[in-house]
């Protein structure tokens, strides 16, 4: 990387579930307190993201107090059986009111040679900032659908937050993310661990090639899809085709 | 830590605490073991001899026995035996001989139930974790006869042929005790069989309170299910397991924290396409986490009435911490009751509370964690995760210190049972007490219903109400203003409910707008004369109208409600127009009250100076301030005429 690559901004929504997967199986889904490597990563990718880059988070500060909200909620049953008329019932636990701070920064992704070319550090760098100023490409959501965020730039550790001279807080064993295998090992699934732990309100999350910090869980094979097509130099595509006809 | 861990912590930190205790509460179970209730007692010696049997006096049946997992969760018509102690179809071999049904699954092969239990049994006994008790019962069981031994000592009751005979044929005397009065079913099958096996050495007799026992399961169970992935609690590779404990919130609970049965729709499916991929627990873990949480609820929590909602604070070293769910007479526990009380005040309050929160201070280290967990379930199968936080030991006490400093008003609601000196007799006494109500007494006072002099509150409502509090008492945070709101408007509509609905709405209501107002100005207990608020000074007037009418109608022995008591609603709302309608009402009780009504023209003088004159004539409604002012100026009012009565030799006034 020549040019400088890191990026900054903030991130806020009313509402935020980043699901603590042991709840996630019955569905009365309750919320980490804070977000995971892979929700961040996720709303970066939103905002701005190629297949010739691969997003990196580095850290994390949570400016505004934790707090939760339950809410009764109906999800959809889409196979139900011969006596349930109607949707379930569960209640789910939200963080209310939430704001990050976030900054990352990308790097190739190794395992598209074919997008050597694609590989121009300052352009993309500069349209992620500009996608940064403008909220994002897509819309940004906090760990589950229904919670809306936004995206603004911000300069990381900027402005008083809720944990700045709070000290230490464990999580415990927390997911990190997950290896797909487009960026990871092709035909294979995995889910990263680790021990989260936020100091003064800021989490610094490891890479997720430190074999030290992470504890890996295979999860099932699974098939990298890269796009069929490369375009026009694709063989075939313009036979036939003339210019003005 | 997330709330897993922090359970799982518990229970490695309260390990001494496994089995039984002396407290009527659920014991925190060894794992891989479960309690059932048991109704038989076989007294076996080292070698598998029958010696005698006994039956189980109802109140001491709760008999911890070793699960497997699915025996732990049987159901159906075909259920899996318990590998150790369970019903007789399991451990009769001769049960079918005398009249025995076993469960309708078996009914084709009868001996099966028998058969499986065998199996179990003696895999156990020839494994390397095998434990001499269990041998024992293995050779006894073997010999096929506990039902004819039963019989024999006439704990089982049979008719002529040897058959089992129902409730209805048993001739029963109702001075002795028999099977059915410890069996609640209306035949003998389903009675469970717990075992003793005296040894010459062994120091514990009783299999059910054996630890050695429980160890010896659990290592052989752990290391014979071979299911090994990551433990997502432990981080570390163990045996794991797809069913997790259920009796959570009480015995009979069907309601999982983890539970997947749901392979059909999305609640994980997507990206994953079993259930194992999404979550995996240790067996270690899982059970160690829910053991602890079962416990904590049954030892210290709260519960709604329908058991639906559960509360509870502790501290993971295991010492008592306060509750959330608590009022402060539940805190301090041995408040004066009524009679007894000396002069109580909101000085001598602070001090106890204090006191109480020091004495759990000493117990408590500073830096322990202390959690705070709150489980309800939307639908019986699944419980979810309402409330979790994790405080250190002095924060937690400074916000429970701080919530019954800053929500304290005087109450008088809370009875307790307490013996009489002189007859020893049960009665229940008014504990009054000064501190914070407790968050079930809240959501009464803000959306009950009178209905036979009973307070009704939807229990959707009541939960929802105690769910919202919480975070106002463990984090500090403001309490909602529609709840103040609604506890204010029900105190002020004092007709339609009965006097000690009121008087609870009304001190309910004062200390919730005290707690509301708090940070923005400190509002006093006692009666501040100085105070020119509006309102408070409408809530004052008001209490001298109705105090005045009170003790004019008392003295014709009238008892009807004041004309203040009829239009306090309106009073609220039109504070000025309704003031004027009370205040020519009140004509006819100064002149029955002669010479004092003079006394209470100067105090009905004073208070209107106090008010400036744009702020007399407004008609805006009142906030709930007036009825602190009414409060304070009523209690002033009763003060003063109790010191009058009865300490006249008090000088020093």
């Amino acid at each position: 990387m020549n040019y400088k690559n890191i990026v900054e901004f903030k991130v806020w929504g009313k509402y935020a579930l980043f699901t603590d997967p042991l709840t996630k199986l019955g569905g009365e889904k309750y919320s980490y307190p804070v977000p995971t490597y892979e929700a961040l990563k996720g709303i970066l990718s939103s905002v701005y993201w190629k297949p010739t880059i691969v997003w990196y988070i580095d850290k994390v500060r949570v400016m505004s107090p934790i707090r939760t909200q339950t809410r009764g909620v109906k999800p959809i049953k889409y196979q139900k059986g011969n006596n349930e008329s109607s949707n379930d019932l569960a209640i789910y636990t939200y963080l209310t009111d939430v704001e990050y701070q976030v900054q990352a920064h990308f790097d190739w992704n190794y395992n598209r040679p074919d997008l050597e070319k694609d590989r121009n550090d300052h352009k993309h760098y500069w349209i992620a900032r500009r996608m940064i100023e403008r909220g994002g490409r897509r819309d940004v959501f906090l760990g589950t659908r229904e919670c809306q965020g936004y995206v603004a730039p911000c300069k990381f550790g900027e402005g008083q937050g809720f944990y700045d001279n709070y000290g230490e807080m464990a999580f415990g064993l927390m997911f990190h993310g997950f290896d797909y295998p487009d960026e990871h090992k092709d035909g294979e699934l995995w889910a990263r661990f680790w021990r989260a732990k936020m100091i003064d309100g800021v989490i610094v999350f490891p890479r997720p090639d430190d074999e030290k910090a992470i504890v890996r869980k295979f999860l099932r094979p699974m098939k990298a899809s890269p796009p069929q097509t490369v375009g026009l130099t694709e063989k075939g595509l313009l036979e036939g085709y003339q210019e003005g006809a | 830590m997330n709330w897993i861990q922090s359970l799982y912590e518990t229970y490695e930190n309260c390990q001494h605490m496994v089995g039984y205790t002396n407290e009527p509460t659920r014991p925190l179970l060894p794992i891989c073991h479960i309690t059932v209730q048991a109704h038989i007692e076989v007294v076996i010696d080292g070698e598998g001899n029958f010696r005698r049997a006994q039956l189980v006096d109802k109140r001491d049946a709760t008999t911890i026995i070793p699960a497997t997992e699915s025996s732990a969760g049987r159901s159906g018509n075909k259920p899996t035996p318990h590998p150790f102690s369970d019903k007789l179809q399991y451990l009769a071999g001769d049960f079918v001989e005398h009249g025995g049904k076993v469960t309708s699954g078996f009914a084709k092969d009868p001996e099966e139930p028998y058969r499986q239990f065998v199996t179990l049994l003696t895999n156990w006994c020839n494994s390397p974790y095998g434990h001499p008790k269990a041998r024992a019962v293995l050779t006894y069981v073997q010999k096929k006869t506990l039902m004819q031994d039963l019989i024999t000592q006439k704990i089982l009751l049979v008719d002529g042929n040897g058959n089992l005979i129902s409730k209805k044929e048993a001739k029963r005397d109702r001075n002795s005790k028999d099977i059915f009065s410890v069996l609640n079913a209306q035949t003998q099958d389903g009675a469970v069989v717990r075992w003793i096996v005296e040894t010459p050495n062994a120091s514990e007799s009783k299999t059910w309170r054996d630890a050695t026992l429980w160890e010896s399961w659990a290592n052989y169970y752990l290391n014979t299910t071979k299911t090994e992935d990551l433990c997502m609690v432990t981080g570390q590779r163990r045996v794991i397991t797809f069913n997790h404990p259920k009796f959570i919130r009480r015995e009979g609970d069907n309601a999982k924290l983890i539970s997947a049965n749901d392979k059909k729709n999305f609640t994980f499916r997507g990206r994953f396409t079993e259930d194992r991929q999404a979550c995996t627990v240790s067996l270690e873990a899982s059970q160690k986490a829910h053991y602890a949480l079962a416990w904590l609820i049954s030892r210290q929590g709260y519960r709604d009435k329908q058991g639906e909602l559960a509360v509870v604070a502790w501290a993971t070293s295991g010492a008592k911490v306060p509750q959330p769910t608590d009022d402060f007479s539940d805190l301090y526990g041995d408040l004066p009751s009524e009679e007894e009380q000396v002069a109580d005040t909101a000085q001598d309050m602070a001090i106890r509370l204090k006191k109480a929160i020091a004495g759990y201070r000493q117990k408590i280290d500073a830096r322990d964690d202390v959690v705070v967990m709150a489980v309800d379930s939307a639908t019986p199968g699944r419980l979810a995760i309402v409330y979790y936080r994790t405080l250190k030991g002095s924060d937690f006490l400074d916000r429970i210190e701080n919530w019954h400093k800053t929500c304290a008003w005087q109450h008088k609601y809370v009875k307790r049972e307490k013996p009489e000196p002189e007859t020893g007799k049960m009665k229940s006494i008014l504990i009054p007490f000064y501190g914070a109500p407790a968050p079930a007494d809240i959501a009464e006072a803000a959306y009950g219903t009178n209905r036979d002099g009973r307070f009704v509150v939807d229990d959707r409502l009541k939960k929802a109400t105690i769910k919202r509090l919480l975070p106002c008492i463990v984090d500090g945070h403001p309490i909602p203003r529609d709840l103040v709101d609604s506890v204010v408007r029900r105190a002020s509509n004092r007709i339609g409910m009965e006097d000690w609905q009121w008087e609870k709405a009304l001190s309910i209501a004062c200390a919730l707008y005290r707690k509301y107002r708090y940070g923005k100005e400190k509002l006093e207990m006692a009666l501040d004369e100085t105070r020119t608020s509006r309102d408070y000074l409408y809530g004052r007037l008001l209490a001298i109208a109705d105090v005045l009418e009170e003790r004019a109608l008392s003295k014709a022995e009238k008892n009807r409600p004041t004309n203040a008591a009829r239009y306090m609603q309106q009073f609220s709302q039109r504070p000025f127009t309704t003031w004027k309608q009370i205040h020519e009402l009140l004509t006819p009780y100064f002149m029955r009250l002669g010479g004092q009504a003079s006394y209470y023209k100067k105090l009905i003088g004073e208070v209107e100076d106090l008010f400036t004159p744009d702020d007399f004539i407004s008609n805006k409604p009142l906030s709930g301030e007036y009825l602190l002012g009414y409060y304070c100026q009523r209690q002033k009012m009763w003060e003063k005429t109790d010191k009058s009565a009865t300490n006249d030799d008090d000088s020093n006034e």
